[in-house]
């Protein structure tokens, strides 16, 4: 920005940048109206994940996790609650199929029932059977297979199992039909009491419900939950409560949170920053002047985020209203510091007169510490534009988009509308006076403040290993009592500890589906031998083609199995005789074709298959196969699992999601050391003295230090938006000391319009000035901080005191007034 | 959190699909658990006249182990099913039933968690899933620890006969279980277990022979 060395405002200059300013102002409108608003998830998790998390993340974005429900039921009277739980549960059950907002409703009643479609999926699997049971193949239809088949079958007769095969021996005595089912039996349930799914201590029914509506469609979740309760509402007895959790109540509830608290952070932060405004110039004009920086600032930084990102997440909205206390200290400093000459030359100089306008003064002696703060704190959110979480880098743009043009607006447009800064006084005066004096003896604690650093930086290097979070859950929008909630629920429902997921990838479906088949006589394997309990595969009713024909092929003719039979039966307690459906019956599936992804369609099976086997963006497919109870290591689990051509990876669900995390922790830690260099770099090319750098630095520094202990002493442990929130304490900070460095040169450098008497009237306002931006950045980031959104109150609760430090710190270290020195400003 | 969506909601969807889907094809996992349940009540431990005399005795048993031969009679079927095998207890919530002839096929209840082996085929699935199963098994730890209470919450019971020679009689209150056991009978002689017959509602019966080993001392 180079600043004009014409004096005189024209008209037509006026009308043109008035234009050009209304005229962008407009186009940033258009493109906000235009940009969608989202406040789901998705801005927390990488942009750039490796193989491996990419398949986490797409079914966190778009997979049936995005739209499953966890519903509990708490409550009831004593002896009786528990039935009192099961009739609501069975109640809500069928409200919620009957509604239409669910694909799935489970609760584990009435099973066998023809509810939900399973009965005709029982009957579909049995009429299939030969081409879905893993037992079909040339050997099972010699007499010596068929014999084996029919004496494991009769092994169950004579039991409660044997009762539910019994009607099907004729049809099925080699049960294939047990083998289909017995591959269907989870490794972990939830438990059944009074017919329902209960808590593994049975003080919960829990209920299983898919929202038919895409994850990404909120309106359709909320739609969806409010059903839910509605339907509660209508069936459940007095007494009972209503627990709900997983990722739509997380989507719609973090929306409804966020929408509803970025309005009133804004209307807060508005409010306060006005007030405070008041206090300082008693002025309406001046009033409504300050916050057109801040105005134009928020329009362009959504703006930006919008064209860059094609949305703007909410929590960069929520943060945008802790910007404004940034981008209002501008205004502030312009307000304040364009003001003094016009008084100073007396009552004969009109505001706007082209003699000695207050804004150039303001341009010459307060514009390039004010544009090399600009830089500075620019240089900070750079870094984080960078950041590979999508979520970060939009807080990045939005705030360099936003303070540049807050910046630009004070430059070129406040000079229009106030030449000679604000007249009003307010309490300013007395600000200034309150500000002189605690600057003259803030120096005294200059020693003690510099061993506490010493003693922070100590103790934060002791502990470092301590100081950071290792988990996402940091980043997350979702409170930590839902998130409890959300835990207790999944351990009811699935009692498995940990999760880890076997992914197979192929260029199609068929050849994934080989695949998988593979990757599960392996796994077979490993459950045989003890070391994993079970797991799931879409191979179990969606063999691949190949698989199917070879079973149908191993059908044999009519007579070749007759006389199969025969032999096989011969003495046996079942006679050959009986079982002519079952000759009639492989007969038939000879002819059958092999099951298809189509055929599935619009079945209960459909969500299953959905889950399980998945289309990716770039058309190849990837088989999810979960893992229950594993208790080999992941390494050796990767060693019997994964070729290097075979398209299977094992992903350890927790660890890895602790990987990415520390990866971009690792990260940003990186990027925000870069941040503060830029920083540090900016202000040396500036000063051009190590002796001036280092003055400057050092507050910084301390302030950062004893931020960080702080939290350390509060048990709070850092995460990325701490960090976030550091860099932000650096380039707040570095302007502070900047205008102490400033105000600590010698009086005549850089105010040729002052006389010597000014000197202290120009101090002690820029003094009153500083003082005023700190309070607005520290009660703007301290409403932020008590802000229910974790990642808001994070950054917050590191920038207010940390932004306060540093002011503190800044005039506690800065120099002794001296008036003669060697240095001097060469920009 | 993120763990949370993936491993829970995906393996609780999964779960409730398939528990679903499983239970509703007419062979059940129920059905499979129910066998081996109703095996593991035929634990060697010697049944006394007077539940909680026995109890008391039982109590201080850590361990036992049987032989058994089963014979089912099967409506429709040409022939009784004949089976046998051995059986062992661990106090407090360990079971195995190894059945070696006709088939090699194994069932292992350690607390909440049940391993079936058939045809070198291994299933492992929870036990309070299916209530069913679970009242078999208080039935048994009932039975076996003397704790009557727990016994009479799942079944109605009957004594007959005396210390020497007596007969138990165990018909399940609940509907559920009732629908697929109509009733027990459990035969001693003395402290020694002798025989257990099922009778399940559709009309068939299985009856099972027992030997202890361990209180016996027989070698094996």
């Amino acid at each position: 920005v180079i600043a004009p060395r014409s004096p005189a405002i024209t008209a037509g200059h006026r009308a043109t940048v008035l234009t050009v300013w209304l005229a962008l102002l407009a186009l940033a409108a258009v493109v906000i109206w235009r940009t969608p608003f989202v406040a789901d998830l998705s801005a927390f998790l990488p942009a750039k994940p490796d193989a491996r998390q990419q398949v986490l993340i797409e079914q966190l974005q778009s997979g049936v996790a995005a739209r499953t429900l966890l519903i509990g039921i708490d409550g009831g009277d004593g002896e009786k609650g528990g039935e009192q739980r099961a009739a609501a549960s069975r109640a809500l059950a069928t409200a919620l199929r009957a509604s239409g907002h669910f694909e799935q409703v489970q609760n584990g009643g009435d099973l066998g029932s023809a509810e939900g479609g399973f009965a005709a999926v029982g009957t579909w699997l049995f009429d299939h059977r030969y081409q879905l049971s893993p037992a079909v193949d040339a050997t099972r239809f010699t007499a010596a297979g068929l014999r084996d088949g029919i004496a494991e079958t009769l092994s169950l007769l004579g039991t409660p199992a044997g009762n539910a095969i019994k009607p099907l021996l004729e049809r099925d005595p080699t049960g294939e039909t047990q083998r289909i089912a017995e591959a269907l039996i989870p490794a972990s349930a939830p438990r059944t009491e009074n017919g329902v799914w209960v808590s593994r201590q049975g003080q919960r029914a829990v209920l299983l419900a898919n929202v038919a509506a895409a994850g990404a469609d909120l309106d359709g979740q909320a739609a969806a939950l409010a059903a839910v309760r509605k339907a509660f509402a209508e069936v459940a007895a007095s007494g009972l409560v209503l627990r709900m959790s997983g990722a739509p109540v997380f989507s719609v509830d973090s929306r409804a949170q966020i929408e509803s608290e970025v309005k009133f952070l804004a209307l807060a932060g508005t409010l306060l920053m006005s007030t405070l405004l008041w206090l300082a110039f008693a002025s309406l004009p001046a009033l409504g002047v300050a916050l057109l920086p801040v105005a134009t600032g928020v329009l362009a930084g959504i703006a930006a985020v919008g064209l860059g990102f094609g949305s703007v997440h909410g929590v960069t909205l929520g943060f945008g209203s802790a910007l404004i206390g940034e981008a209002v200290d501008y205004a502030i400093y312009y307000l304040i510091q364009a003001q003094r000459p016009a008084q100073a030359a007396g009552a004969g100089v009109q505001p706007g007169q082209p003699a000695a306008p207050g804004w150039q003064h303001w341009l010459r002696s307060s514009w390039p510490t004010v544009r090399l703060g600009l830089f500075t704190s620019v240089c900070g959110f750079v870094a984080l534009a960078f950041s590979g979480f999508p979520g970060l880098a939009q807080l990045g743009v939005f705030s360099c988009a936003g303070l540049i043009a807050a910046a630009l607006a004070t430059r070129f447009v406040l000079p229009l509308l106030m030449p000679n800064g604000a007249r009003g006084q307010g309490t300013r005066r007395r600000l200034g006076a309150v500000a002189g004096a605690a600057v003259a003896w803030l120096p005294r604690l200059r020693r003690p403040l510099q061993a506490l650093g010493v003693v922070a930086v100590l103790a934060l290097l002791w502990r470092h290993d301590t100081l950071w979070q290792s988990d996402l859950a940091s980043l997350s929008p979702i409170s930590a009592e839902a998130l409890a909630l959300d835990e207790s629920l999944r351990a009811d429902l699935t009692s498995s500890e940990g999760g880890a997921l076997v992914v197979v990838q192929g260029p199609d479906v068929q050849g994934t589906l080989q695949r998988v088949e593979a990757t599960a006589s392996v796994l077979d394997g490993l459950v045989n031998r003890g070391v994993l309990a079970g797991y799931n595969s879409v191979t179990r009713w969606l063999p691949s083609e190949a698989t199917q024909r070879q079973r149908i092929n191993s059908l044999p003719e009519a007579e070749a199995l007759r006389s199969a039979l025969a032999q096989a039966t011969a003495g046996g307690p079942l006679p050959a005789s009986r079982l002519a459906p079952f000759l009639a019956d492989v007969q038939a599936a000879r002819q059958f074709a092999p099951v298809t992804q189509q055929d599935l369609q619009g079945t209960a099976l459909a969500p299953l298959v959905e889950a399980l086997l998945l289309e990716r963006k770039d058309g190849s497919w990837a088989a999810l196969l979960p893992l229950q109870g594993v208790t080999l290591s992941t390494t050796e689990l990767r060693q019997a699992l994964e070729r290097p051509d075979n398209g299977v990876m094992l992903i350890d669900i927790k660890p890895e999601l602790d990987r990415l995390y520390s990866r971009y922790l690792g990260e940003a830690q990186a990027q925000t050391l870069l941040g503060a260099l830029g920083v540090v770099v900016l202000m040396a090319l500036w000063l051009r003295s190590w002796r001036r750098l280092l003055a400057v630095c050092q507050p910084l520094v301390l302030a950062v230090a004893l931020t960080l202990a702080g939290l350390a002493l509060l048990q709070v442990q850092l995460s990325i938006l701490h960090l976030v929130g550091l860099l932000l304490v650096v380039a707040v900070g570095s302007n502070y000391a900047l205008f102490f460095d400033m105000l600590h040169q010698p009086a005549a450098e850089g105010r040729a319009g002052g006389g010597a008497g000014d000197a202290d009237i120009s101090r002690l306002d820029t003094l009153a000035s500083l003082l005023l931006a700190n309070l607005t950045t520290v009660l703007s980031f301290g409403l932020i901080a008590l802000s229910t959104i974790p990642a808001l109150s994070a950054i917050g609760r590191v920038v207010a005191p940390g932004a306060l430090l540093a002011l503190l710190l800044a005039a506690a270290l800065a120099r002794p007034h001296v008036s003669t020195t060697g240095v001097s400003r060469t920009s | 959190m993120l763990t949370g969506l993936l491993s829970g909601l995906l393996s609780g969807l999964l779960t409730g699909l398939l528990s679903r889907l499983a239970s509703g094809l007419s062979v059940g996992r129920a059905g499979l658990l129910f066998c081996a349940l109703w095996a593991a009540l035929w634990s060697p431990a010697a049944w006394a006249f007077d539940l909680k005399e026995l109890g008391a005795l039982l109590g201080q048993q850590r361990n036992a182990e049987a032989r058994f031969t089963e014979e089912r009679f099967v409506s429709g079927l040409d022939q009784p099913l004949r089976s046998s095998g051995t059986l062992s207890f661990t106090a407090p919530d360990r079971f195995a039933r190894q059945t070696l002839e006709p088939r090699a096929e194994s069932m292992l209840v350690e607390g909440n968690n049940v391993t079936l082996k058939r045809g070198g085929r291994t299933r492992q699935m929870t036990l309070d899933a299916v209530p069913e199963a679970t009242a078999l098994l208080e039935a048994l730890r009932g039975t076996l620890s003397g704790d009557l209470a727990l016994l009479q919450k799942s079944y109605q019971t009957r004594l007959l006969g005396n210390a020497t020679r007596w007969r138990l009689t165990l018909t399940p209150l609940a509907q559920r279980l009732g629908t697929q056991v109509k009733q027990l009978e459990i035969e001693g002689q003395g402290p020694n277990l002798k025989s257990v017959e099922v009778q399940l509602a559709g009309g068939d019966r299985s009856v099972m022979t027992i030997e202890p080993l361990a209180s016996t001392g027989t070698p094996r």
